[in-house]
C-alpha cells in the first residue's frame, strides 16, 4: 500500500462493547461510593461502642465495690438490730443449732463466711466479735479448746458413761475405747 | 442539556453534593474515559473495571484538584494511571516466553466488532506495537485530539517530546499499515 496518510482515516471505535455497559458502571460505582461512606461511620461506632464497654466495665465495677461496701456496713447493724431483739433462751438457741445441724450435710459444707460471721453474733463477748472479725473465720480457736477439756472435766466417769450409750457409736472413738 | 465543568466542580467540592457531581462526571466523562482506557487495555472487562476504579479514585481524591487545571485533564491523568497499572498487572502475569506485542495483538483480534473494517484493526494492530510513550500520546493526540500542553499535564512530558513521539508513533504506523496491509 503506497501513499497511506493515517489523517485521512476516520476515527472509529471498533472494539466490542457490551450491552448497558455505563448504566452498569455508574450501579457500580455509586454502590462503592456508598459502602466507602458508610466505612468511617462504622468506625465511629466502634468508637462509641469501645468507649461504652470501657464506660460499662469501670461502671459495673465501682457498683460492685459500693455495693460490696455497703453490704459490709450493712452487717453491723443487722447484729446491731439482733442485738436490740429479746435475747434468746438458751433452750432456743439449742433448738435452732440442732434444727441447722439436721437440716442436711450439704448446708454445712456450703456456709459462706458471711453466714459464719453471722453464727458469731450470738456469742457473749460482741465487741470481740466485731472487731476481731478474720479471726472468726478460723475453724476451731486453742480457746475454744481448753473450754472443750475443761467442760468434758466437769463430768464424772459415771456421766461420761450415760452420755456415751447414749450416744451413736462413732468409729473415731473406738480408739480410745 | 449538557452539564458544564464549573457546575460539576461546584457539585463535587461540596459534601453534601458530592455524589450528584459524581454522577453528573460520570455522564459527562464516562464515553471519552472508556475509549481512552479501552484503547490502552483493549480488554473489554479490565477497561470497564478500571474506568470503575477511575471514578471512585476521582470521588476519593476530588479535594486533590486544583481550579486552575482542567477538570477533564486531570481524569485523563487518574484513567491513564490506572490503565498503565492495569497492563504491568498483565504483563506480569503474562508467559515469559510470549511476545508482548504479540500477546496484545491477539487481544485487539479477539475484542473488535465482527462487522469492523480491515483497515481500523491494522491501526489497532499498529498501536499495540508501539513503545507505552508513544501510544499513549498518539492515541490522546489522534483520537482525543488533545492539546500537547494538556497531554504534557498528563503524562508529565515535555511539549517538545510529545511532539517528537507523536511523529515517531504515525511514522510507525504507517510503515506497520503499509506492510501487513493488503499483501
Amino acid at each position: 500500500m503506497k501513499d497511506f496518510d493515517i489523517e485521512k482515516l476516520e476515527r472509529r471505535n471498533i472494539y466490542k462493547v457490551p450491552d448497558n455497559l455505563f448504566e452498569n458502571i455508574q450501579g457500580k460505582v455509586m454502590s462503592e461510593i456508598s459502602e466507602k461512606k458508610k466505612a468511617p461511620v462504622f468506625k465511629l461506632n466502634w468508637a462509641y461502642a469501645a468507649a461504652a464497654s470501657l464506660a460499662l466495665i469501670f461502671g459495673s465495677t465501682f457498683v460492685y465495690n459500693s455495693y460490696s461496701d455497703s453490704d459490709e456496713d450493712v452487717n453491723p447493724t443487722s447484729t446491731l438490730a439482733d442485738n436490740q431483739s429479746a435475747p434468746k433462751t438458751e433452750s432456743e438457741i439449742a433448738y435452732e443449732t440442732l434444727k441447722s445441724d439436721l437440716t442436711s450435710v450439704e448446708n454445712i459444707n456450703q456456709r459462706s463466711e458471711k453466714q459464719q460471721i453471722k453464727t458469731v453474733v450470738y456469742m457473749p463477748d460482741q465487741k470481740d466479735v466485731t472487731t476481731t472479725k478474720p479471726q472468726t473465720v478460723k475453724p476451731v480457736s486453742k480457746q475454744t479448746e481448753t473450754q472443750m477439756a475443761e467442760y468434758l472435766d466437769s463430768f464424772s466417769s459415771s456421766e461420761i458413761a450415760e452420755l456415751a450409750n447414749n450416744s451413736t457409736q462413732d468409729v473415731y472413738l473406738d480408739l480410745y475405747n | 442539556m449538557k452539564i458544564k465543568d464549573a457546575e460539576i466542580i461546584a457539585l463535587m467540592q461540596n459534601p453534601r453534593t458530592l455524589e450528584k457531581g459524581t454522577r453528573a462526571l460520570m455522564d459527562a466523562y464516562q464515553s471519552r474515559l472508556y475509549w481512552h482506557i479501552r484503547r490502552i487495555i483493549v480488554d473489554g472487562d479490565l477497561a470497564q473495571d478500571t474506568l470503575q476504579e477511575t471514578f471512585i479514585k476521582a470521588y476519593q481524591n476530588f479535594h486533590q484538584f486544583k481550579n486552575d487545571s482542567q477538570l477533564y485533564t486531570w481524569l485523563y491523568r487518574i484513567a491513564t494511571n490506572e490503565s498503565l497499572q492495569q497492563i504491568n498487572k498483565l504483563k506480569k502475569m503474562q508467559k515469559t516466553d510470549e511476545d508482548p506485542e504479540y500477546y496484545m495483538q491477539n487481544i485487539v483480534a479477539d475484542n473488535v466488532q465482527s462487522d469492523a473494517e480491515e483497515i481500523q484493526i491494522f491501526l489497532q494492530k499498529a498501536i499495540q506495537s508501539l513503545p507505552e510513550k508513544q501510544k499513549l500520546v498518539f492515541m490522546m493526540r489522534y483520537y482525543d485530539d488533545l492539546p500537547y500542553e494538556e497531554i504534557s499535564k498528563i503524562v508529565d512530558m515535555s511539549v517538545g517530546t510529545l511532539k517528537t513521539n507523536y511523529h515517531y508513533a504515525k511514522q510507525k504506523i504507517e510503515e506497520y499499515i503499509k506492510e501487513n496491509y493488503e499483501k
